[in-house]
C-alpha cells in the first residue's frame, strides 16, 4: 500500500440555501478543492461522491456524482456513488484515499453533497427518519441520543450543566467560523434555558437541516509536490466499521471505540499523541461521551475535561474547533468531509481566529452514521498527520 | 370519521384471546431473541437457525426520552422508550397511558403492553401498535 496525502480541501458554507441546488453546492466545494491542492480536474484519476437524501428530496433521482461533477467539469472520469447515511463524507474519502494507497489511482476526489431545505422541511424530516425501521411509528434521534446520555450521565457523573458547557464552547467555535450555518456564540445559561427538546437536552444542544457541500483531493505522497503550494497532509487511518448486535446482558463495545482503535493501530498512534479533534455531535452532549470513547481521557473523567478547558481552542487537545454539528450544521453526507476539512486546515495553521494554538502535528475525525439492530449503521475514524 | 383500526405494520404483534403478543423470532442454536424478526442470527451468523417465537408482553422498563418534538402527523410529547422483555429481546417502544413528566417512569419499573392508536392517517384509518405502560396502571 502506498502512502496517501490530502493535498486540497474546500467548502462551502453550511445553511439554508433555498435558491441553490447539489450541483451548485458541489462544484463550489470542488473547485475550492482543486484551487486549494493546484490539480486540473482532467488530472483526476476517480471520484468518490456521497450523497443521503437528494434521491427523496430532489430532483435528481440517481447517478447523482455524475449530475453533480458534469456540472463541475468533469467527464469520463470513473465516478462511485456512495451512501453511508451520516458517515457518507469519510466513506467517500476512504474510497478516494484505498484508491491512491493500492496503486490504482494517483489523485482522486473525495466530495460530500447534500441539500435537505426542498421547501416542505416536514417533507425533509420524514426523509431522515425514514432510514430506520420505527419510522412510522414516529421515532426521533434525539430521544435516542437523550435516552442514551442519560444512562451515560448516570454512570459516567457527567451533569446537564456540562452538556450545556460543551454545547456552549462549540456556539464559540461557530461564532468564527466563516463556514458555519449560526456563527453566534451563546451562554450556558442561554442554552440550559432554551427549549427543552428531549431532557436532558435543549434546543441549542442540538443540530438542525442544513445544506452544503465539502470536498477533499487526495494523491499519493511521492507526487504531492508535482502539484503546488500547500503542505500535504498524510492519512494515517481511514477506517470504517458497521455496527454489531447488541445482545442484552453483554458486553457490547462502542462502534466509536471499535472504529477508533482499528485506526489507532493502522495509525502507529494512541490517543494520547491526538491533537486536534472533530466528532460527529448531533446532539453537543455527545461529545463529551465521545472523549471516552475514543480513549481521549478515562471513564468519568468527560466532564473533567470540559470544566478545565482541555478542549477549547486554547486546551490541550482541543475538540470541535468547527463548531462541530449543531454550530457548523449537519447536511448528512458533507459532514464527515468538513471534519476532514477542518483537521486539515488546523494541521496546516490556516484556521484564522478559531485556529487551535497547540500547534498541532496530528488530528482525528469521528463520523457515525445510521441506526440499525440497535447500533449505529457505520462509523469511520480517520487519522491525519502533518 | 371512521373507526377503522389499521396494525401500523403487519406481522408485528397479534391478539389471542384477548391477550397481546409480539411476534418474533429466536435462534434454535443459541438461543438469542429478536423483535422485530431478523432473518439470521446476529451471534451464529449461519443461515436457517431462526424459527419464529411470541414474545408476551411483558418487561421492564431499560430507558427512555420525552420527546417534544415530532415527525409531522405525530403527536407531541411522545416517550418513546427501551424495554427489556421477559425472556425476550430489548425492544424499541412507544409508551402510553402515563403522564409524560420524568417522574412517572423509573428505570427497571414492570411495564405491559397494550396496543394502542399511535396516530390518525391522512384517510381517516387509526393506526394501532404494541406500545407498553406501567404494569397495572
Amino acid at each position: 500500500m502506498r502512502e496517501v496525502s490530502i493535498i486540497g480541501v474546500g467548502m462551502t458554507r453550511f445553511g439554508k440555501f433555498e435558491d441553490r441546488d447539489m450541483k451548485d453546492l458541489g462544484r463550489e466545494a470542488t473547485w475550492k478543492a482543486l484551487e486549494d491542492s493546484g490539480v486540473a480536474i482532467k488530472d483526476i484519476d476517480v471520484a468518490y461522491v456521497a450523497n443521503a437524501v437528494g434521491q427523496q428530496l430532489t430532483e435528481l433521482k440517481g447517478t447523482i456524482g455524475q449530475h453533480v461533477l458534469t456540472s463541475a467539469g468533469m467527464f469520463g472520469t470513473p465516478i462511485i456513488n456512495v451512501e453511508n447515511a451520516c458517515s457518507g463524507g469519510s466513506t467517500a474519502l476512504r474510497g478516494a484515499y484505498m484508491e491512491v494507497a493500492s496503486g490504482n489511482a494517483d489523485v482522486a476526489l473525495a466530495l460530500g453533497v447534500e441539500k435537505l431545505f426542498c421547501g416542505d422541511s416536514a417533507k425533509s424530516a420524514q426523509t431522515m427518519a425514514a432510514g430506520t425501521v420505527y419510522a412510522k411509528f414516529g421515532f426521533m434521534f434525539v430521544a435516542l441520543y437523550a435516552m442514551q446520555l442519560k444512562k451515560w450521565m448516570a454512570a459516567s457523573g457527567a451533569t446537564k450543566e456540562h452538556f450545556a458547557k460543551v454545547a456552549a464552547k462549540n456556539k464559540y467555535n461557530g461564532s468564527l467560523n466563516p463556514y458555519a450555518q449560526f456563527q453566534k456564540a451563546m451562554s450556558v445559561e442561554q442554552i440550559l434555558e432554551s427549549r427543552v427538546v428531549a431532557e436532558p437536552l435543549t434546543q441549542f444542544m442540538c443540530s438542525t437541516m442544513a445544506d452544503g457541500a465539502a470536498a477533499a483531493i487526495v494523491c499519493s505522497k511521492e507526487i504531492a509536490s508535482k502539484f503546488k503550494q500547500k503542505q500535504p497532509i498524510s492519512i494515517a487511518a481511514c477506517e470504517l466499521v458497521s455496527g454489531t448486535y447488541n445482545v442484552p446482558g453483554q458486553e457490547h463495545e462502542e462502534i466509536t471505540t471499535r472504529a477508533a482503535k482499528k485506526a489507532y493501530e493502522k495509525a502507529g498512534v494512541g490517543p494520547e499523541d491526538i491533537q486536534v479533534v472533530e466528532v460527529h455531535d448531533a446532539m453537543s452532549p455527545a461529545e463529551l461521551r465521545m472523549y471516552e470513547e475514543l480513549l481521549l481521557c478515562k471513564p468519568g473523567e468527560a466532564g473533567m475535561m470540559i470544566d478545565e478547558g482541555h478542549t477549547a481552542l486554547d486546551g490541550r487537545i482541543p475538540v470541535n474547533p468547527s463548531g462541530g454539528l449543531a454550530a457548523k450544521g449537519h447536511p448528512i453526507s458533507a459532514t464527515g468531509l468538513a471534519q476532514i476539512y477542518e483537521v486539515v486546515t488546523q494541521l496546516r495553521g490556516e484556521a484564522g481566529e478559531r485556529q487551535v494554538k497547540n500547534n498541532p502535528q496530528i488530528g482525528l475525525t469521528e463520523n457515525a452514521g445510521g441506526w440499525t439492530m440497535d447500533d449505529n449503521a457505520a462509523c469511520a475514524v480517520t487519522i491525519l498527520k502533518k | 370519521m371512521t373507526d377503522n383500526r389499521v396494525p401500523i405494520q403487519e406481522g408485528l404483534f397479534v391478539e389471542e384471546s384477548g391477550k397481546a403478543y409480539l411476534l418474533g423470532n429466536k435462534c434454535k442454536k443459541c438461543g438469542l431473541t429478536a423483535f422485530q424478526k431478523t432473518p439470521v442470527c446476529p451471534t451464529c451468523q449461519v443461515p436457517d437457525t431462526m424459527e419464529d417465537a411470541k414474545f408476551e408482553g411483558k418487561g421492564t422498563l431499560d430507558s427512555f426520552s420525552i420527546v417534544q418534538a415530532a415527525l409531522p402527523g405525530f403527536a407531541r410529547p411522545s416517550i418513546q422508550a427501551y424495554v427489556n422483555l421477559e425472556n425476550g429481546p430489548k425492544i424499541w417502544t412507544l409508551i402510553t397511558g402515563c403522564e409524560p413528566t420524568e417522574d412517572s417512569l423509573q428505570l427497571g419499573m414492570e411495564m405491559e403492553m397494550v396496543i394502542d392508536k399511535v396516530r390518525t392517517d391522512e384517510e381517516g384509518n387509526e393506526l394501532i401498535s404494541y406500545q407498553f405502560k406501567p404494569a397495572g396502571k
